[in-house]
């Protein structure tokens, strides 16, 4: 049964990927409420500006479908903001532990501790005289674009007579750390276009989860939604995930409504929101692949491969083993990109995008049963520990029902964007890192689970108690490098696994929240004080 | 093959409820006061279990009555509120029990003097016609452990771990070098002898 979901009640960065369609700038505002009354106004006067999910024109369409915006707004809320709001308490009540919490009361949970702790976090998240209630994003297509429409927020704003303020305390370039926002937006190239990496050098975000519901194209269901048992690189081998994982109110993949406050219509359509700023320590980075790339045939670049389970260039190392091959590969993926974008007519279209999902299914539709032993992908690689992709059945025939059945309840859509700049001379400090965020309908389970068990542990794979390479925290309390990652050998070969020791924190939490992201009609609600849990 | 009542290959699974005298001291239930001793109890090597031989995993509680499960069941009571003793361990019965008597007699006093009948209790042989008559069925196996002798598996995880730190550090070292280093691996470590260098049982930070 196909889910048809209401888009114009959901906020569009649940659904949509902004910097994949031209929004490749963003800015990050969060704000206190100091006048509950005024925390509602705001929100009203915003309303028209929040960006939904609605799909918008395509250049010749002549229907009924919004034009493309030049920028993008969404709002969310911490559990804190809720109350100053005043959302009923009874409202409050029903909302999860974790979330009432917060991110920094979660910290021995994810790891926040040592470096990570929010002693380091920006200064706007340690704010003796204000917490963070509400938080806001812009993107936008053009830096111009996101100065636009932050102006406009900020006329919002002052309608508040300061009931609502704009919270200082971000850092940025030059050692600033009172900005009263957090800039974001693509790397770019050469010649200034957009690319997908981020500071390390890696393509990021690749296999976002796909569910039920989203009007993309269903090709992108490979590798992305949950595995069956037929072939990953077929069509027929992934099934959309519920609509209930990622949006309140629908069926999840337990096949019940997934635990929500209430009323019904302040969670439907809503999501929760994991927003961090992750600092990445460049230089260690740097340092550390070249010293063990020695070591490797494709050296450098072998060492970062097999860190995240893919070349940077995005390939996945089971597939393609080695950096020629790898290499030759993504240069079939853009050539077959470029062919359907130039494409002139139908036929040819379906042609280019015939060619296109068959690549595809190389570069997303796999999975790990004929790499057991992680020679190829190493096991603790950071993509095979947060997608595990079915690896959980480690070849036992059948294991489960399905060979997602440890996997498809902890997946993460992920909305992030790159902040500062770095080169190649850059060292640990400075502004360089990544915006995580992470959307779905537990923070618990799926963001919490995968931070704690897939990341900051090894035991679902077999690894102990080895860490995530790229993203754990190895650092925990002494200040030295504790980080552990082996890259095993085909069994059999007579070969040599290779083991890297003294891995440093690649990288370190500098703030972050978890919001409860409503849907429009609940955005109309609260800023109406009309959301009645009786 | 039918699995051996209360055995799991060379592992026994052994549980007592002994029933805990309903008296009092300063005003203080038994119960109560057995509680707190348990609760207070050390759980690495400094515990009284760590001294028993073979002890794989054990632990004590306090079963203050049974759980009523609500509406349609029958609600029921203990007449008595008991300890329940649960060990894992290496080899027979008999010989465990006895063993612990004989190297922890203190400690086994300390816990079972409030039990029922336990005043009776002046030997090895007499705590182990104690222990069967409180004994339970069960097949309740520590999951985390072999069958093996406990010196065994302590010393099989002591050589895993310092082998890893081997691998470690030899990695990329020559066929000579790695041999002689091997060589001084094997004199440390005695991998034959079970007794030393090992891992003490309950030691946590191993």
């Amino acid at each position: 049964m196909t889910t048809e979901l209401n888009l114009q009640d959901i906020q569009g960065n649940v659904l949509k990927t902004y910097a994949r369609q031209d929004f490749s700038y963003a800015r990050y505002v969060l704000l206190g409420i100091n006048q509950p009354a005024m925390g509602r106004r705001f929100i009203r006067d915003l309303l028209p500006l929040v960006t939904t999910a609605a799909p918008w024109a395509r250049p010749g369409d002549d229907g009924e479908a919004m034009p493309k915006p030049r920028a993008t707004t969404n709002i969310a809320f911490s559990y804190h903001g809720l109350k100053r709001v005043e959302l009923p308490e009874k409202s409050l009540h029903s909302f999860p532990e974790e979330f009432s919490m917060g991110m920094r009361e979660r910290g021995d949970v994810l790891g926040d501790t040592g470096r990570n702790a929010p002693a380091y976090w920006d200064p706007v998240w340690n704010r003796k005289d204000g917490r963070v209630d509400i938080w806001l994003s812009i993107n936008g297509q053009s830096p111009q674009d996101i100065e636009d429409r932050y102006g406009k927020i900020l006329e919002i704003l002052e309608n508040t007579n300061a009931g609502v303020t704009l919270l200082t305390g971000h850092r940025g370039d030059d050692d600033a750390d009172d900005l009263p926002y957090q800039d974001a937006g693509a790397l770019r190239d050469g010649n200034g276009e957009p690319t997908p990496k981020e500071h390390f050098g890696y393509v990021d975000g690749i296999s976002n989860p796909f569910f039920e519901g989203t009007l993309t194209d269903p090709a992108y269901v490979l590798g992305a939604g949950k595995p069956t048992r037929k072939s990953p690189e077929s069509l027929s081998g992934w099934e959309p995930l519920e609509t209930g994982e990622f949006i309140l109110g629908h069926r999840d993949e337990a096949q019940e409504l997934p635990r929500a406050p209430i009323p019904r219509s302040l969670s439907y359509n809503g999501s929760y929101l994991v927003y961090r700023k992750l600092h990445e320590n460049v230089g260690s980075f740097n340092r550390y692949i070249k010293a063990q790339g020695e070591h490797l045939p494709d050296g450098a670049e072998q060492v970062a491969a097999k860190f995240a389970g893919r070349w940077r260039n995005g390939a996945p190392i089971t597939t393609f083993p080695t950096k020629k091959q790898a290499d030759r590969f993504i240069k079939k993926v853009e050539a077959a990109k470029k062919e359907m974008a130039q494409a002139r007519n139908r036929i040819t279209k379906s042609v280019a995008r015939v060619k296109y999902v068959r690549l595809l299914g190389k570069f997303v539709g796999f999975n790990y049963d004929d790499d057991l032993a992680g020679s190829r992908c190493p096991v603790g690689a950071h993509a095979r520990r947060t997608n595990p992709r079915g690896a959980l059945e480690f070849g036992v025939k059948d294991a489960f029902d399905t060979p997602g059945a440890l996997t498809n309840r902890r997946r993460l859509l992920r909305r992030g964007l790159p902040y500062g700049k770095s080169d190649e001379n850059s060292g640990d400090d400075g502004n360089h890192g990544i915006i995580f965020m992470a959307i779905g309908a537990s923070i618990e389970r799926q963001f919490e689970f995968v931070q704690q068990q897939w990341i900051n542990y090894g035991n679902d794979f077999k690894l102990a108690n080895e860490k995530d390479p790229l993203v754990g925290n190895h650092e925990p309390e002494a200040a030295s490098a504790t980080g552990r990652m082996i890259f095993p050998a085909e069994p059999g070969s007579g070969k040599a696994p290779h083991f890297c020791s003294g891995i440093p924190q690649f990288v370190e939490t500098r703030g972050g929240g978890y919001f409860f992201l409503p849907s429009l009609t609940a955005l109309r609600m609260i800023g109406q004080g009309i959301v009645d849990p009786t | 093959m039918m699995p051996v009542k209360n055995t799991s290959g060379r592992a026994y699974g052994l549980t007592l409820l002994c029933p805990i005298k309903n008296e009092s001291r300063d005003d203080r239930s038994y119960a109560e006061i057995l509680r707190d001793y348990l609760e207070n109890l050390r759980s690495d090597d400094a515990s009284p279990m760590a001294k028993v031989p073979n002890t794989y995993l054990a632990r004590f509680y306090v079963l203050n009555d049974v759980f009523y499960q609500g509406y349609g069941f029958r609600e029921e009571h203990l007449k008595s509120k008991y300890l329940v003793f649960s060990s894992n361990f290496h080899g027979d019965r008999d010989t465990y029990v006895r063993g612990m008597w004989n190297s922890n007699e203190k400690g086994v006093r300390a816990i079972w003097r409030y039990c029922v009948a336990f005043d009776d209790v002046q030997d090895a042989q007499g705590f182990l016609d104690y222990v069967k008559r409180c004994q339970v069925d069960n097949a309740l196996f520590f999951n985390g452990s072999t069958d093996d002798f406990l010196v065994e598996q302590l010393k099989a995880l002591y050589l895993k771990q310092e082998f890893t730190r081997f691998a470690y550090d030899n990695q990329g070292v020559g066929p000579e070098q790695l041999q002689k280093n091997f060589g001084e691996f094997l004199g440390r470590t005695q991998p034959s002898n079970v007794d030393e260098p090992t891992w003490l049982p309950g030691h946590p930070n191993q």
